[in-house]
């Protein structure tokens, strides 16, 4: 432990007494105006300068990797999928892409498509609710506003495509359940086309804003050593200037459609809106390669018998970053341990570091361009 | 692909963790995960490491009640790892730099994840292990 960690430390469990003599505590969260989700800090500060901060969660823990000893291993993936409402297609895929790896199962090339356009969806859904968030932390109602109205053209394409909204349920083990036909795809693709023109102009409007970028500029930076040593994951990590996006691995349809790593070098919180509004954009350009893409045939393979003895691994991009899924099989239909690393609960120790000299009114601006997700980190 | 996600899994004995994480770190590997795999006779700790596109894993066998050193001080970013994995495992890893003393989940049934044999509990300490999901019966 650093010698300011350890006073961090110190400060937050002294006597009340002591406060008066040293550095002030102030508690942040679980219940703030810029936090949808109970996060909390203890954050020590020196006049309005934060010297260092103190996470705690645990107030939705839900022991949801707990349950899957208890379902059946092709049941669980409605249980992986609603570990988070944002990335729940994700999360159902992410499962099924390690029980199908375990299983030793390849999934039909119609399904890696679909897999891959939900994914991205799922990835535009969650960057414009960020933008919402971001907006309306910053002041800015009309934005919030417009990016969340945009955003409900994307998720009628999810509802199209999928049938749910929050929760698609379209993963299953083996492939996916829902097959929209190519008209419904080619017409998702041009009502896409219009929340694409709608979100380059909020991206305009939201990073060329005086007030935005003087709230932005130069706020919370996070070195590209410190966001790699500490772990960091997603556009956290690639607005410190790090390269490393999971996609590049190739799981679903990415290894054919192929993309490009977002990644800006400046580390501030500007640097992380501005990696996000352009993974936006190429999120639209990548569910237009898969639809003009996309082969026709079967959507899934039915997944026979127990699961093997064994264990696996699947790692996914999530839109906050970097998810880790594994799983382990006793031979039963219960698999023997189920275990999500999220990427805020990678993202925590990196936020902490860019709050470090920065100033209390900056904290909020701070937590909300990581993004975080503590219904993910929970689980 | 399949191999790309899983990586190799490397086991070693526990005085080699330090060691080998080191050896990791200073050839540029970073920390994507700490994964803990409850046993009858203990826990599995499963350290995760990615360079670029590369995932490699150091596997641990740790003993009920046998202490288990922290890498917090080569990858400072493990200490939430190592603190959801003593509140939930109940293993116990020493020396945590940011140790949050068993408040990371605050749930009303201690090491929740322990797989640890009953007989192994104290009974001085009801809650040391709680049998995980084997311990709620069909409550689930």
């Amino acid at each position: 432990m650093s010698g300011q960690d350890k006073r961090v430390q110190d400060a937050a469990h002294a006597p009340r007494e002591d406060f008066v003599k040293g550095p002030t505590v102030i508690p942040f969260g679980p219940q703030h105006p810029v936090l949808p989700e109970p996060l909390h800090f203890d954050l020590l500060l020196e006049d309005e300068k934060v010297l260092g901060a103190i996470p705690q969660i645990g107030y939705i823990h839900r022991g949801l990797e707990l349950l899957v000893e208890k379902r059946d291993f092709a049941d669980y993936v409605h249980v992986a999928e609603r570990i988070c409402g944002i990335c729940s297609f994700m999360h159902g895929m992410g499962y099924c892409e390690a029980v199908e790896s375990l299983l030793g199962l390849p999934i039909p090339d119609r399904a890696r498509y679909l897999r891959t356009f939900w994914c991205e969806l799922e990835r535009v859904h969650s960057h414009l609710l960020w933008m919402g968030l971001a907006a309306d932390a910053l002041g800015f109602e009309s934005l919030f506003m417009a990016a969340w109205r945009t955003r409900e053209l994307v998720l009628d394409v999810a509802e199209e495509t999928a049938g749910g909204r929050v929760i698609f349920g379209s993963a299953i083990v083996g492939g996916v359940s829902k097959d929209p036909s190519d008209e419904t795809l080619a017409r998702c693709i041009k009502a896409l086309a219009l929340a694409r023109e709608e979100v380059k102009r909020l991206s305009m409007v939201m990073l060329q804003n005086i007030t935005v970028r003087h709230r932005l500029e130069g706020v919370g930076v996070l070195s590209a050593d410190a966001a790699y040593a500490l772990g960091a994951v997603g556009p956290m990590l690639r607005a410190s200037g790090r390269a490393y996006d999971a996609r590049s691995l190739g799981y679903a349809a990415y290894g054919e459609i192929g993309f490009e790593t977002v990644v800006e070098t400046a580390g501030d919180c500007m640097a992380r809106a501005i990696v996000r509004a352009r993974e936006i954009e190429q999120s639209f350009a990548i569910m237009d390669k898969v639809v003009a893409a996309i082969p026709a045939g079967p959507v899934s393979v039915p997944a026979k018998g127990m699961p093997p003895k064994g264990e696996s691994f699947a790692r996914l991009e999530q839109p906050r970053g970097e998810v880790v899924y594994y799983v382990r099989s006793n031979g039963t239909r219960n698999l023997e341990r189920f275990r999500v690393r999220t990427p805020t609960f990678a993202n925590v120790p990196a936020m902490v570091e860019a709050m470090r000299g920065s100033s209390l009114a900056d904290v909020p601006t701070i937590v909300l361009t990581i993004d975080p997700c503590i219904s993910c980190t929970e689980r | 692909m399949t191999e790309q996600h899983n990586g190799s899994i490397i086991p070693i004995e526990i005085g080699a963790l330090l060691p080998e994480t080191d050896a990791l770190r200073s050839a540029g590997w970073r920390l994507v995960q700490v994964l803990c795999v409850g046993s009858a006779d203990g826990a599995e700790l499963s350290y995760s490491f990615g360079l670029d596109l590369e995932m490699r894993s150091l596997r641990v066998t740790v003993p009920a009640e046998t202490p288990l050193p922290s890498v917090t001080a080569i990858y400072p970013g493990a200490f939430l790892y190592e603190n959801e994995i003593r509140d939930l495992f109940g293993v116990r890893i020493e020396r945590i730099a940011g140790d949050w003393e068993g408040k990371v989940y605050d749930v009303a049934m201690g090491k929740l994840f322990s797989k640890v044999s009953i007989k192994a509990i104290s009974s001085e300490d009801p809650g040391a292990a709680t049998g995980g999901a084997a311990s709620m019966g069909g409550a689930l």
